[in-house]
């Protein structure tokens, strides 16, 4: 009976997303492209590796059945920063309860895509592509960048990282991605550094191979975007507290401030970290807290160097966990889980059909998707780039009605 | 007759690019496209120093030109033979790990986080081997300090090994053998992230040694019951009537089979013939009681099956041997495969049984692998070029500066340190532009090493603990001295950080920074040297008489793509500014700088990458 009432009252909350797909989404956009600098939107997207458990994260205690999956690992109401009479916060993220709290965070629900894959290499790459169970060569954020600006167009595209993640892996750009700003830079003797600038690469080069034509066209690119990056990061100092990992944001502030001419960054909270199948709650928390203290410093650096109205967050991970607890009081690979739209200009609450923990499951105990999570991939395309998503995406998609148009 | 002389220059001067063009392509063309695909043996009339030297790169990491001579001199049977059937050849001379001796029985069965250890202090009145004090403030400080002391000073025990082997890479007489055991660390691979003993780690790199080229279903079976791997996807939690998944699925999606040749009940049923498989520390163990006996459906095979006869059944797949073989080539032919070669590699490697000598003598024998499309194509992973730098170098060992392990991790990689089970990604992965300056900053760090070098090792990187023992030293409480840590009152603080200090039970950054103390005090030290090599040597050897044979030579020895005439004339422009003359007789006095500077311009090209 409760579960009824909850489910009732939430009616509300949920946004105008299946009205807004009957409306023909307009394209006379398409042909919008970067040269038209009065646009300076930019899209930042936080990647939580390892498959963030969206259950234990926004925690639908209003239901019964969440208990009864989950009688060891299922987070008590008392402990709950309560969102409202259904859902609470993980008691680690009073950062994003605050975001949330000022109207700035966007909650869509049962993101994910029909067939899921569990292992995390394979949905990740469907989430990187956005072509779930299709070979797709390039990233979504590679291909978002080919339509936005044209190939001449330099530092378009920025990933923070070790290596380069697939996501922003791009036909015409070559994305500069780094990790510590400050050794992206040549160090020699100043005659010899001299030298290393030179570029003695031209049209006619000979390659033996396909590999020294990549590493050629790599060096390149390193030579024109490192000069930029460093001082960029040496001009900037912390004076916001972003808590004990920055999952590397403090780096975009530190750009978006220098006015670099990148529109989109990928950054990612790495090496499989929310991979919790043991002894998850207090890890889980822990990470929770490390991720929502980094988007909160990012939020007020936003606000302190006046981009805020400029930046949008998109927070995803490659798939929910498995609903029924393991027997190491954690959880296994799951589906369909949250995705957070963080930023000044967006209408905070909560987008999509809640998923069914009754009768929202399919045989694996898993969520069954409720959104694709292309529709907010479409979003942001649309709404906050103003390009055309269908081409990206291959497909139209369902997008919400997430921005405050009268920003 | 001015013109017609310059016209006629001009006619010579075409007509003898052409023939050097034609000259070119003939030598080129010998051993290309023709070849692709082709698995027949390379004949002993088509064995060059460049195939040999190709040969060398790919089966180990690189050689001197004395080297690649020696093994071009055998003809390419022989060769193969030598590099790939290397047990007659005597490594005893290769020193054994040295431990630092920082282990004890306390420390067996260690907890999986803090929470867990002091939950088990108090429950149990002691953990670690440590006893709760009696009464007093922090009565757990001692164990969670002991907690904080055993997580540093493995991971600065696997730092060493990482020393250790880097030297058995650099100085075996079986380059293959140390080349294969880093590609088993790399397809099973387990980080000390996770495992957080280094003994684990060093017996499991024995474990990928004893069967670098042997045979996979005995490699597949020894990793099964590999203590690391054991602890590093839960075999602990994988029980009778509640079987953890996370092994069977790694086996069949990373191991052997690769996604898409098994269904999810294929795993969920192989998790159940492998429960109740454990270790007690450092021994395997099978845990009767917890193992389930019932029976099986995998892969439309049904039984009461055990966890050697999963790996027999995944090894009955066809696509099991075309999994391996793939990796295999894209590890040692090419990145981009063939499908049909890897098919007929596979067949062979199915008729022998899984044995992979013979499958590596095919591969290295056969004209597909010297094919100009597969030459010099390879991205070197950090390792590997670093490895490959100290040969081309001449060292006799790794040196301490630049430090081996920060060297590799700012490029990417870290031994014993991979960032997720599915290994290092490799390939073009390996290339940023941001990563492809590291590579090159690298090459100055040895050339050129920092002569105020303090080893990370030594001094914590973490500036709370600095800032901590400041504080202590200076007579601070433990609250105040973490308050300092935090950064004063000055921030506005993160959630994460007013926490760090809750439990009065013990103080957490206090016993990190203990432990930090107390690990660093007893791992033995990484003795921090430079390279020894002297360029003048180098060059006078090598028989060079001017600028440009110079950078022939340099060239040739340290690269195996060819870099374009423009940058090569700058090079030798550059060369003859710098000695003040085109004569080597004339500058040998001063030669040392002058080649440190072209060799570190040489090992900043894109090219340096490939092998």
């Amino acid at each position: 009976m409760k579960n009824n009432i909850n489910r009732r009252n939430f009616v509300k909350y949920l946004s105008g997303a299946t009205l807004s797909s009957l409306i023909p989404i307009k394209h006379a956009l398409s042909n919008h492209h970067i040269n038209d600098f009065t646009d300076n939107k930019i899209l930042v997207v936080l990647e939580l590796s390892g498959g963030n458990d969206g259950l234990n994260t926004i925690v639908p205690y209003g239901d019964d059945a969440y208990y009864r999956y989950r009688p060891n690992i299922g987070i008590k109401e008392k402990d709950l920063l309560k969102i409202d009479d259904y859902f609470g916060f993980n008691p680690g993220i009073v950062g994003l309860e605050s975001l949330y709290k000022e109207g700035q965070m966007a909650i869509i629900h049962g993101c994910g895509y029909k067939d899921p894959s569990f292992s995390h290499f394979t949905s990740m790459a469907y989430m990187h592509t956005a072509a779930p169970n299709s070979g797709e060569e390039y990233g979504w954020v590679g291909r978002l960048a080919d339509e936005m600006a044209p190939e001449s167009y330099k530092n378009f595209l920025i990933n923070i990282d070790k290596t380069q993640s697939l996501a922003v892996r791009s036909k015409k750009h070559v994305p500069i991605v780094f990790d510590h700003p400050q050794r992206f830079q040549r160090e020699g003797f100043y005659s010899v550094k001299k030298m290393l600038k030179v570029d003695k690469n031209n049209e006619n080069n000979n390659y033996q191979n396909n590999s020294q034509k990549f590493l050629n066209e790599i060096a390149k690119s390193a030579n024109e975007a490192s000069g930029m990056i460093s001082n960029a990061w040496a001009k900037y100092t912390k004076k916001v507290d972003y808590g004990i990992a920055t999952l590397d944001l403090d780096k975009i502030v530190a750009l978006i401030q220098a006015e670099i001419p990148a529109r989109l960054y990928y950054t990612s909270y790495r090496d499989n970290a929310f991979d919790t199948h043991v002894h998850q709650n207090n890890l889980h928390q822990r990470l929770l807290t490390y991720t929502s203290d980094a988007i909160r410093g990012f939020m007020n650096d936003l606000h302190r160097i006046g981009k805020e109205k400029e930046v949008v967050l998109l927070v995803m991970t490659e798939f929910g966990r498995r609903v029924p607890e393991n027997t190491s009081l954690g959880t296994d690979h799951g589906a369909a889980g949250p995705m957070f739209i963080i930023g000044n200009t967006v209408k905070g609450g909560h987008y999509g059909q809640i998923p069914d923990l009754i009768n929202g499951l399919d045989v694996g105990d898993n969520l069954k998707y409720t959104t694709d999570f292309r529709s907010v991939y479409a979003t942001l395309i649309e709404s906050w780039l103003k390009t055309n998503s269908q081409k990206i995406l291959r497909k139209n998609f369902e997008t919400f009605n997430i921005f405050d148009t009268t920003v | 007759m001015k013109n017609n002389i310059f016209f006629l220059n001009k006619i010579y001067s075409v007509l003898i690019i052409i023939f050097l063009l034609l000259v070119f392509s003939i030598k080129s063309f010998a051993n290309n496209s023709s070849w692709k695909g082709n698995i027949d043996s390379i004949l002993p009339k088509e064995w060059t120093m460049q195939t040999a030297a190709h040969l060398i790169e790919r089966t180990g990491f690189g050689g001197t030109p004395e080297y690649i001579k020696k093994i071009y001199l055998m003809g390419p049977d022989k060769a193969t033979n030598y590099l790939i059937y290397y047990e007659n050849i005597n490594t005893d001379h290769m020193p054994k790990f040295d431990e630092s001796g920082i282990h004890d029985p306390g420390l067996i069965n260690f907890p999986p986080s803090r929470p867990a250890t002091t939950k088990l202090a108090r429950e149990k009145g002691e953990a670690l081997g440590i006893k709760i004090k009696k009464s007093g403030n922090r009565r757990l400080q001692p164990i969670v300090n002991k907690f904080f002391y055993w997580l540093r000073a493995s991971r600065l025990e696997t730092q060493r090994i990482a020393y250790w082997w880097s030297n058995k890479m650099l100085v075996s007489p079986r380059p293959l053998e140390e080349k294969m055991t880093l590609f088993w660390h790399n397809h099973f691979a387990n980080s000390e992230a996770k495992i957080r003993d280094y003994r684990k780690l060093l017996l499991q790199n024995k474990t990928f040694r004893k069967h670098a080229t042997g045979n996979f279903r005995k490699l597949l079976v020894a990793i099964a019951k590999d203590p690391a791997m054991l602890y590093f996807l839960d075999a602990g939690q994988n029980i009778k009537g509640a079987p953890n998944e996370n092994f069977a699925r790694e086996i069949m999606e990373l191991f052997t089979l690769g996604e898409g040749n098994y269904e999810e009940k294929d795993i969920r049923e192989a998790a159940r013939a492998f429960t109740g498989w454990n270790s007690d520390d450092l021994t395997f163990i099978v845990n009767k009681e917890k193992h389930d006996n019932g029976r099986k459906t995998i892969l439309s095979r049904t039984g009461n099956f055990s966890g050697e006869e999963v790996i027999n059944i995944l090894l009955e797949q066809k696509t099991a041997s075309e999994f391996i073989v793939r990796k295999i080539y894209k590890e040692f032919v090419n990145e981009n495969v063939n499908e049909i070669i890897i098919e007929k590699y596979a067949k062979y490697f199915r008729s022998h049984n899984y044995e992979f000598k013979p499958l590596l003598k095919l591969i290295f024998m056969s004209k597909d692998f010297y094919t100009n499309e597969n030459m010099g194509s390879h991205i070197k992973s950090p390792i590997e070029l670093v490895i490959s730098t100290y040969i081309k170098l001449g060292a006799v060992n790794t040196p301490g500066i630049p430090d081996f392990n920060q060297s590799t991790s700012a490029m990417g990689q870290t031994l014993f340190w991979p960032p997720t089970v599915a290994g290092w990604a490799g390939g073009r992965s390996w290339i940023t532009p941001a990563l492809l300056m590291e590579r090159g900053n690298f090459a100055r760090s040895v050339l050129y090493p920092d002569i105020d070098f303090i080893a990370k090792d030594f001094y914590s990187p973490d500036p709370k603990i600095i800032v901590m023992h400041d504080s202590i030293r200076k007579g601070a409480d433990i609250t105040s001295a973490t308050k300092a840590s935090n950064g004063g009152n000055n921030m506005m603080m993160a959630e994460s950080n007013m926490m760090a200090d809750r439990d009065e039970d013990f103080n957490t950054r206090y016993a990190s920074y203990k432990g930090w103390q107390e690990a660093v005090s007893k791992v033995k030290p990484i003795l921090r040297d430079t390279i020894k090599i002297s360029f003048t040597n180098m060059i006078i050897n090598s028989g060079a008489k001017n600028s440009k044979e110079v950078i022939e030579y340099l060239l040739n020895r340290f690269l195996v793509v060819k870099i374009n005439q423009s940058k090569k004339d700058m090079l030798i422009e550059f060369l003859t500014t710098n000695l003040g003359t085109n004569k080597i007789k004339e500058a040998e006095s001063y030669l040392e700088e002058p080649i440190r500077m072209i060799v570190h311009l040489i090992m900043s090209q894109p090219e340096y990458q490939l092998g």
